[in-house]
């Protein structure tokens, strides 16, 4: 946390605290809402990058940390986040229980 | 210059190199292993990720005790979150015996979702999951489930004990504000982890 959010009230941190619990509301109201929907994957990480997003930027104060900290911090985190994903779709190979590519 | 010379300082003044990224290198330690334990994390999540997807019939077994539970677990984690926010601002203006209240509070607050967290693992215990076997008949799911939430649940108690050597080290003026502010980093770190665990693995799988 920088010194300069310190300087300020809790205000902002009390509307991420509540953003971050309205996040989670959601996702339980559309996974409720649509159990085992076909797009709920998709949804459903789109929110919690957001709530992560926010809590990295603020909770962690990565915002007010130095332009180079928070581009080191991203490029590395999207880039594993990416790379990581690519193993994904070999699920699907199995699932369809195809044992090597053909 | 020689190395000699670097590590004696020479005739000059020591030679220091700047700090990367302008912050603590006791902050940046904090900052590395965070990026290094979410690749951790992502590993588990993909690989979790891969199995549910890899499984036909993957069971669904969340109903709503359980998602009610998880969202209680959920506001307690993210209230703790903004309360280790006060203890940081308390020490790093100096107030010993606020930053550690508030520590101790943060404490508490993570003690209960440890306690929830265990609960709901006896609960699914109880019905009949283990780490190779469960009533839905899909072997891998006990593994998956235990090994995600097992993960998330190690590190909420490596925080508790981190927050109380903490917290008790900076009351008795051991431990700096930048010691706070670093356990405050790993403590919102849990938390945003909790963000992907409860939608990719509970609010996946809620029985319809």
């Amino acid at each position: 946390m920088s010194t300069a959010g310190e300087q300020g009230g809790l205000g902002k941190y009390i509307v991420v605290y509540l953003c971050m619990l309205a996040v989670t509301g959601i996702e339980v109201a559309i996974a409720g809402s649509n159990p085992g929907g076909a797009h709920l994957l998709p949804i459903m990480l789109i929110l919690a990058f957001a709530g992560a997003l926010l809590g990295v930027l603020f909770f962690m104060g990565l915002a007010a940390e130095k332009r180079s900290l928070i581009l080191f911090v991203a490029v590395f985190t999207l880039f594993v986040m990416a790379t990581i994903n690519y193993g994904w779709t070999d699920s699907f190979r199995v699932l369809m229980g195809v044992p090597y590519a053909k | 210059m020689s190395h000699p010379d670097v590590a004696l300082g020479g005739h000059h003044a020591p030679a220091m190199e700047p700090s990367p990224f302008a912050i603590p290198a006791i902050k940046l330690a904090m900052w590395l292993f965070i990026i290094s334990d979410i690749m951790t994390f992502a590993a588990c999540l993909v690989a979790y990720g891969f199995l549910r997807n890899a499984t036909p019939n993957w069971p669904r077994p969340y109903h709503s005790s359980t998602i009610i539970s998880v969202l209680v677990m959920t506001v307690i984690l993210v209230t703790s979150s903004l309360i280790m926010l006060m203890a940081v601002r308390a020490a790093r203006a100096g107030d010993r015996a606020n930053a550690f209240r508030w520590t101790m509070v943060t404490l508490a607050l993570g003690i209960l979702f440890a306690i929830l967290h265990v609960r709901e693992w006896f609960g699914m215990i109880g019905q009949g999951v283990t780490l190779s076997t469960n009533p839905w008949g899909t072997g891998l799911f006990g593994g998956a489930y235990f090994s995600v939430t097992g993960m998330e649940l190690l590190h909420v108690i490596a925080a508790l004990i981190a927050l109380l050597i903490i917290g008790l080290g900076y009351k008795s003026g051991r431990y700096g504000a930048a010691h706070v502010e670093n356990c405050n980093l790993f403590w919102q770190f849990i938390n945003i982890v909790w963000m992907f665990v409860v939608p990719l693995v509970y609010l996946m799988d809620i029985a319809s």
